[in-house]
């Protein structure tokens, strides 16, 4: 007699949620039951700027379709809200009442985004007020959406990543946008003053004012009021100022939650062995981390612990990119707190703030803002922690040397499809008699405007390669 | 190909020929430099185990001792313990008779070859989406009359040097040229856009194009429809490609992939060719799907000037897969776990179905199960260079020293001839006709021109010797054109139906394509007429570099020389100036080494010294090395793909230092 599959039941349908699912695929020995609370397929959340942009169509966010978790032998429960955890019972409770029984649980529930603490933000009865939009969902996108028209005012509160790409967006959607944003300069938690200084600049040449070091505290018929006086009249106001682990199912079941479901490098509740957390909810080593990257490889580790396999999560480097037309930010790991020596090259003239912290010969960090020039390259050393030499680092920040052209030396080939140099081409009166005599220019023919030049005695340097 | 004076062969463009029009690189001109060298072997060979001396032998004792040492072998362990190895710049002819010689003669399942390193991949992919394959469903020429042109792993301007003509000629009509290449070959230097991906993410890169390409709407809803199925699938697979998460995985940089969407987004006609720079991969048949899908997507399979295609890597690449000398099949491109295929091939070859063995193992499984207790002990090579071009070169040098019996036929003592006990001459390309299929599909003719030197055989008068010896149930005739005749039985009805072509249509039409000039234009080859698209994810290298192994090896070729270089080394004509190790200016600063300085390069499978080569165009995080000569291919990894069983050639970790 079979075993009965274990009932591995995943609160939440985001990213983290269904890359799990994906991982637990095929297994027989698992039934697995995604409770989405969203009544879409499980989509990329983290390109909902790029739809609002117009870059990406919406349907093609779609991560898993409902028919592909049904032949996969995923149960995917789309808007199934869950009310609570029963750990004694080892049931989940869904908002209509229904009981879902788990072997184990997975708690993948995102984040929730902050609400600041401004005046007429939400009206009598707890909802928005209608020009308040928030970011965090399809749904939020859609109306975001709906409402924008060109030429109105729109202002995002909250210069982060979300912020700086909604911004753009809303730009690039043809809005008049301004950014309002409290620390001292913009993307404060990823970068420093020179690099949010650049950013900042950037964004206003592409049409978009910045307000840094400045609070929005109260939402009126005039507009958005700053706290330094300012009232800025405008059509729309989009949160996205940061977002807080969802961990109010696990708080109310007595699972230990610090900022978020406090997990264990098997990512397992420090509580109850049968609870496991990733992504946005999960607090690993005193870290939680608002990015997919390390959401997927908890994903992924979790896969293999719930199959019964040995695997352990060890944290992950981040590299954080900004996707928005016209600005240029990458950042890996944290610049602005790891230890290291700095090298960096800041140009204020052309924009660009380039930082590499490095330590013991490996790029640990890295700010790149205006120019991201070999950000591929340098994103390889720093995750594959490669060993660099000392002046390694420094030319990686600097603009790569054009090959200088260099006059042919007589015995430099020139054709290598026939092996002809360019001593033997010079000595010919013409193409013609070149072509005759040594064969020159007949393989692939990419010669052609070489030799021409050399039979002509064209003064000028020609590049070899 | 002319002759001049009494002797001396020499090559001659044949400008009326459609694929080249008269083009060659110094490849081809100097081949006739092969004719009348002091190395060409002229007589049987034996080796003394004991003291390692070679004697000449006369061909009745070499093949009698062949025969026996086979003998030997089976009656201890069975059929399997003969094993046979071809290649794939073997003619159609030899590689249908030695198909049949392992099947028939020898009852051996222990057949694979060459070509399976080369492009399996692809080959794997080409039948898994359109349910069948040859390398361009569509002529070369075609090339020109692309929109955009997209090479994913192709160093067409160094290994195929005519082609590149067609690169020119389609850039004056307007059209662009796209490379994805780790190096900055010289067929990047004629691109529109050259993309330097991370060795192995080639996947990736196809998946991130195709997730822009979805997003933006650019794709081919009507032709999706009507000619595939997956695409819902591959669609949701790609929504998680986003560009940034591909430049972490690539190295290519966002901007970069948006630009080569946006290119072939806005194209009417694009055409995706690739080569062993993206097949050569643990991964390589999923590469491939994932670059099919590119071309699916935009609806561009089955269009005149645009579609998917591999560009083949050997003289008969194609015609090399096609007859049997494959692990898994039977000629026609049939598979030998087809009971119908079975019957019919058995039926021309007048055997029992029963009697054919089943599929055996894969080029490097065979390799590697040599001389070991369940493996083969005796080894038949046929237009191979084992020693020089096997991954693992090293490890598998070892296997065939674990053999009772190698037996190596070929023009010159090759690197892997040197390891054998008997050693047979063979006539080379001018002494011999024989067709070939091409890249294209078409069977082209290539008729004797030159007296053999006296004490060499065809390799068909080897097998049809060694055939009569075994006492062989079915006959093996010799007459080249007579076996081209029997191939077009046994193919006929198969995937690759050869059967209305004959040497003077050949001749008459210069080549003729099997299937039709052109296919998939209404049909693909599948039961229901449409193409599958697979969802296929992106798993990375096998090895990836660590502490100790920092960088990325890959191999490839140089234009003056071919595969193992047995040949083209020997040409006096052909510069050699050994191997170099291909490296970056950053990286030579770091290991602290300058230019022509030795370098020595190390995996966990083996090392070898060369030359640095510093050169700006490399990944700074990679190093080149040509694998023409000993050395390369101690270092490439075995891992395979689990699909085509192809190895990693193109891709393992690596340390390079320089040589003390």
């Amino acid at each position: 007699m079979p075993e009965r599959p274990q009932r591995i039941v995943v609160v939440g349908g985001g990213m983290a949620a269904i890359r799990l699912a994906e991982h637990l695929a095929g297994d027989d020995r698992l039934a697995v039951t995604v409770l989405a609370d969203e009544p879409h397929a499980p989509y990329n959340r983290i390109l909902l700027s790029a739809v609002l942009e117009g870059t990406h169509s919406a349907d093609a966010l779609t991560l898993r379709s409902e028919e592909w978790c049904a032949s996969n032998g995923i149960d995917l429960r789309l808007g199934a809200r869950v009310l609570e955890i029963d750990r004694d019972t080892r049931e989940v409770v869904l908002v209509d009442g229904q009981r879902v029984a788990f072997d184990r649980l997975v708690l993948a529930c995102g984040s929730i985004p902050t609400l600041p603490p401004i005046r007429g933000l939400v009206r009598r009865d707890g909802s928005l007020h209608p020009k308040v939009h928030a970011f965090r969902s399809l749904a939020d996108c859609r109306r975001l959406e709906a409402a924008v028209r060109p030429g109105q005012r729109a202002v995002v509160v909250g210069g982060g990543l979300l912020g700086l790409q909604v911004a753009r967006a809303l730009g690039v959607r043809g809005l008049l946008t301004e950014v309002v944003e409290g620390a001292d300069h913009l993307l404060a938690s990823q970068v420093g003053p020179g690099a949010g200084g650049v950013l900042a600049r950037d964004l206003r040449r592409l049409g978009t004012e910045v307000y840094t070091g400045a609070r929005a505290v109260r939402l009126t018929d005039d507009g958005l009021q700053l706290d330094n006086g300012y009232v800025l009249p405008t059509d729309l106001v989009v949160l996205t100022a940061g977002g807080r682990p969802s961990t109010a199912l696990a708080r109310r079941a007595g699972l230990m939650v610090r900022r978020g479901v406090v997990v264990d490098h098997t990512l397992t509740s420090v509580t109850d062995d049968r609870v496991h957390a990733i992504g946005d909810c999960a607090e690993h080593r005193r870290r939680t981390t608002g990015f997919v990257a390390p959401a997927w490889e908890q994903a992924e580790v979790l896969a293999r612990v719930l199959r019964g396999e040995e695997a352990s999560y060890d944290g992950s480097r981040s590299v954080a990119r900004l996707r928005a037309t016209g600005l240029e930010v990458a950042v890996l790991g944290d610049p602005e707190r790891a230890a290291g020596e700095v090298v960096e090259v800041t140009n204020p003239l052309t924009g660009s703030h380039r930082r590499l912290v490095v330590h013991g010969g490996r790029i640990v960090a890295a700010a790149l803002v205006g120019d991201l020039s070999r950000v591929g390259l340098i994103t390889q050393l720093y995750d594959r922690g490669t060993l660099l030499g000392p002046d390694e680092p420094g030319q990686l920040l600097l603009p790569e040397a054009p090959d200088a052209p260099a006059p042919l030396p007589d015995e430099a080939e020139v054709c290598a499809c026939a092996g002809v140099t360019a001593g033997e081409v010079r000595a010919c009166g013409s193409v013609g008699e070149c072509v005759d005599r040594t064969r020159a220019t007949t393989g692939c023919g990419g010669c052609a405007d070489v030799v021409r030049r050399l039979v002509e005695g064209s003064p000028t340097p020609v590049a070899v390669g | 190909m002319r002759l001049a004076g009494r002797r001396t062969p020499e090559v001659s463009a044949w400008e009326e020929f459609p694929v080249n029009q008269g083009a060659l690189c110094r490849k081809g001109w100097a081949a006739a430099g092969l004719y009348g060298g002091r190395e060409r072997l002229t007589s049987p060979l034996v080796r003394d185990r004991g003291t390692g001396e070679w004697s000449a032998v006369s061909w009745d004792d070499a093949l009698d001792r062949v025969a026996d040492g086979i003998r030997a072998a089976q009656a201890s362990g069975g059929p399997d313990r003969v094993a046979v190895f071809g290649g794939g710049g073997l003619t159609n002819e030899k590689a249908y008779a030695l198909g049949k010689l392992a099947r028939v003669a020898l009852g051996t399942s222990q057949i694979d070859y060459n070509g399976r390193w080369c492009m399996s991949s692809a080959a794997s992919a080409g039948i898994r989406a359109f349910g069948l394959d040859r390398g361009l469903p569509f002529p070369l020429v075609d090339v020109e009359e692309t929109d955009v042109l997209v090479l994913v792993g192709s160093n067409l301007a160094e290994t195929m040097p005519p082609a590149a003509r067609h690169l020119d000629r389609l850039r004056e009509r307007g059209g662009k040229v796209v490379v994805i290449d780790p190096r900055r070959t010289p067929t990047a230097d004629r691109a529109d856009l050259h993309l330097q991906p991370v060795p192995g993410t080639d996947l990736a890169l196809a998946l991130g194009l195709l997730h822009l390409l979805a997003a933006a709407g650019a794709v081919d809803p009507a032709y999706l429809a009507e000619r595939t199925t997956g695409w819902e699938d591959v669609r949701d697979s790609v929504a998680s490609w986003w560009p940034e998460r591909v430049e972490r995985v690539t190295g290519i940089e966002a901007h970069e992939l948006r630009a080569l969407a946006a290119m072939l987004g806005r194209s009417p006609r694009v055409m995706v060719l690739t080569a062993r720079g993206a097949e050569q991969h643990s991964t390589g048949s999923d590469t491939v799907l994932a670059w099919i899908n590119v071309a699916l997507a935009l609806g561009m399979v089955g269009r005149r000037g645009a579609g998917y295609g591999c560009l083949t890597g050997q003289g008969n690449g194609q015609g090399g897969r096609e007859h049997g000398q494959k692990a898994d099949q039977l000629p026609g491109y049939r598979r030998i776990d087809d009971p119908a295929a079975r019957a019919h091939v058995a039926g021309v070859w007048g055997v029992e179905p029963d009697s054919l063995p089943g599929p055996g193992r894969s080029a490097y499984e065979l390799l590697d199960a040599l001389g070991t207790p369940d493996g083969p002990s005796a080894l038949l090579v046929l237009g191979s260079n084992i020693v020089v071009s096997a991954p693992r070169a090293t490890h598998v040098t070892s296997r065939l020293e674990a053999l009772d019996l190698l037996v190596v036929c070929d023009i010159v003592m090759s690197e892997t001839a040197a390891l054998a006990d008997v050693v047979l001459p063979v006539t080379q390309w001018a002494e011999e006709t024989g067709t070939m299929t091409n890249l294209e599909g078409r069977v082209v003719l290539r008729q004797r021109a030159v007296t053999p030197p006296s004490g060499v055989r065809s390799d068909l008068e080897v097998i049809a010797g060694l055939a009569e010896r075994l006492g062989s149930a079915a006959s093996f005739p010799t007459d080249p054109e007579e076996v081209f005749a029997e191939l077009g039985r046994a193919s006929a009805g198969g995937p690759a139906d050869y059967s209305a072509i004959t040497y003077d249509r050949i001749r008459d039409e210069k080549g003729v394509f099997w299937g039709g000039e052109r296919l998939f234009a209404d049909a693909f080859a599948h039961p229901d007429g449409r193409a599958r698209m697979h969802a296929v994810e992106h798993r990375g290298a096998a090895e990836q570099p660590c502490a100790d192994y920092p960088v990325h090896l890959t191999t490839g070729r140089v234009l003056a020389q071919y595969q193992s270089g047995a040949q083209t080394r020997r040409v006096r004509s052909l510069p050699d100036d050994g191997p170099f190790v291909e490296l970056h200016p950053l990286l030579a600063g770091r290991i602290g080494v300058g230019q022509g300085d030795v370098v020595r390069v190390a995996t966990r499978r083996g090392e070898m010294t060369a030359p640095a080569k510093v050169v700006p165009t490399i990944r700074p995080d990679t190093v080149f090395v040509p694998f023409h000569w000993v050395g390369a291919n101690r270092l490439t990894n075995d891992a395979l793909d689990p699909a085509s069983r192809m190895p990693e050639f193109k891709v393992c970790a690596a340390s390079v230092v320089a040589h003390a």
